[in-house]
């Protein structure tokens, strides 16, 4: 029998009987496959931390450590490892709890070779087919990340050259323009940067969603990254009359992530409170800390997220569409992109808000301890 | 009187560099422009330019930073210094782009902008680079 196996592809017995583990192990590397053999559950499993298998075949009943109990802790460490457990003549009832623990299939005592042969065939048929699973998805998600790359390149080229083409006739021209016309002139360059800035985002959501971005692991200080980005946000702020104020406790701990990454979530907590929020109030940024996270609280005074909309604001593409919020622009994924900033670097984001009376976003943060080095 | 400063625009998007032209002469500067980085390197070896303002992308990423290194070895091979923009589509923190700065002075841009440009941002820029 042709093997099916790779070098690559290991096999593993456990079982307390020494026949049973010679005979497997004869069988199986006769028929081509690498197998290694282990008397009890401890030493088989501490060899698959070490190696994964492609296959395990368990006896069922061992004394000390079971079989059940090996299959959860297997599954723990891989649930792609195939497994099959070897059964006594009469625990046909613990065959089916072995299957419901994942277990892929069982071989009842005694069984001759070629059954043998013929289940493990079929286990690691079983084994190539989930890796080729898994192998096309990753090809799907890298295959939908270039396309997503290439679109929005090819949409972003030419909007930014009208946008520009826009903004230098405006530039040169503007005074001799007649003013409606000079206004539609605004609106055509407001448009495009709605769109260039949908288009950034969207492409933002997709690489944090790969896993490309927020790749750094550094101590990072919220108190370094806010100054500036208020800085950018005043003559925004300014428009609507509203105070930006840092109330960061100067001894906030830092946390660990990727500074750009958590300057963008900033950017965009402190640029909704902006935009929410209510002319003449106030958006404030506040900290706080205890033995496990640090907290970074933005809250402003303003329109305020009715109960039935707060969980869906989180989600992709969705923006509030009522009386107040006609007139915000916005591109429906800055919360996502936030949340997904958080969830990658062990956090979260919580929010409290009423209509009426404002909102207040928190980014909860593991506390960084020794900063590991790059 | 001071002669015109000279610019050299290197960017294969047309229209880019219609507009960033129109901006530049408004501003009595005196443009050339070309469209790909070969041509641009060419030219600057033959003409004394005052400023280089080069795209980054053009036909590979990589494009723009050769252009940057070949344009720079030749004007130091002329003694001279050649202040030189970088222009994205691509917009990223510059500082990922070039870690390695300090290590790479050959290949770093004097200032890096991002498209569609911030026209008092770019003018400014622009001057100060030519030291006005």
């Amino acid at each position: 029998m042709t093997a099916v196996a790779t070098p690559d592809e290991l096999i593993i017995v456990i079982d307390d009987d020494q026949t049973m583990r010679r005979a497997c192990e004869a069988t199986l590397a006769r028929a081509g496959y690498r197998v290694e053999t282990y008397a009890d559950g401890a030493s088989g499993l501490q060899r698959i931390q070490q190696q994964h298998p492609a296959l395990l075949i368990v006896d069922l009943k061992m004394p000390g450590m079971g079989g059940i109990e090996v299959i959860n802790r297997v599954r723990e460490i891989d649930p792609q490892i195939v497994i099959v457990v070897i059964t006594g003549f009469a625990t046909v009832g613990t065959a089916v709890e072995a299957m419901k623990s994942g277990a892929y299939d069982f071989i009842p005592k005694p069984f001759t070779a070629e059954e043998l042969r013929a289940i493990v065939a079929r286990a690691m048929e079983r084994w190539h087919l989930s890796q080729e699973a898994a192998r096309l998805r990753r090809e799907k998600e890298a295959q939908a990340r270039k396309f997503i790359t290439f679109v929005s390149h090819q949409l972003q080229s030419p909007l930014a050259a009208v946008r520009q083409y826009l903004d230098v006739l405006t530039h040169l021209m503007g005074t001799e323009i007649p003013v409606q016309q000079r206004q539609w002139i605004e609106r055509c360059r407001q448009k495009i940067a709605e769109m260039l800035e949908i288009i950034a985002d969207w492409l933002t959501l997709s690489k944090v969603e790969g896993g490309q971005l927020a790749t750094q692991r550094v101590s990072v200080s919220w108190s370094e990254l806010l100054p500036s980005v208020l800085e950018g946000l005043g003559p925004a702020a300014e428009q609507k009359q509203i105070a930006l104020e840092n109330a960061l406790p100067p001894d906030l701990p830092p946390v660990i992530g990727d500074p750009a990454a958590l300057r963008m979530v900033l950017q965009n907590l402190v640029s909704n409170a902006i935009k929410y929020g209510r002319s003449g109030g106030y958006v404030r940024v506040s900290g706080s800390a205890d033995a496990q996270s640090v907290r970074l609280a933005v809250s402003d005074d303003g329109i305020g997220i009715a109960p039935e909309h707060q969980a869906q604001v989180f989600e992709e593409f969705y923006r509030v569409k009522d009386g107040s919020t006609a007139g915000i622009s916005g591109t429906g994924m800055g919360l996502p992109i936030c949340k997904k900033i958080a969830a990658e670097l062990g956090g979260r984001i919580e929010l409290e808000s009423a209509p009426g009376h404002g909102s207040t976003f928190t980014v909860v943060l593991p506390r960084g301890s020794a900063a590991p080095s790059g | 009187m001071a002669a015109k400063a000279r610019i050299l625009i290197i960017d294969d998007d047309d229209d880019y560099r219609a507009s960033t032209r129109a901006l530049l002469e408004a501003e009595g500067y005196e443009v050339t422009e070309v469209s790909s980085g070969r041509a641009g390197v060419e030219l600057a070896r033959q003409q004394k330019f005052d400023l280089l303002v080069v795209d980054i992308m053009m036909e590979s990423p990589v494009e723009g930073y050769s252009v940057v290194q070949a344009l720079r070895s030749a004007a130091s091979d002329e003694g001279g210094d050649l202040p030189i923009v970088m222009v994205s589509s691509v917009r990223e923190d510059p500082a990922a782009r070039f870690p390695m700065a300090e290590e790479m002075p050959l290949i770093t841009p004097d200032a890096y902008l991002t498209k569609p440009l911030d026209i008092p941002k770019f003018l400014a820029c622009v001057k100060r680079m030519l030291g006005q």
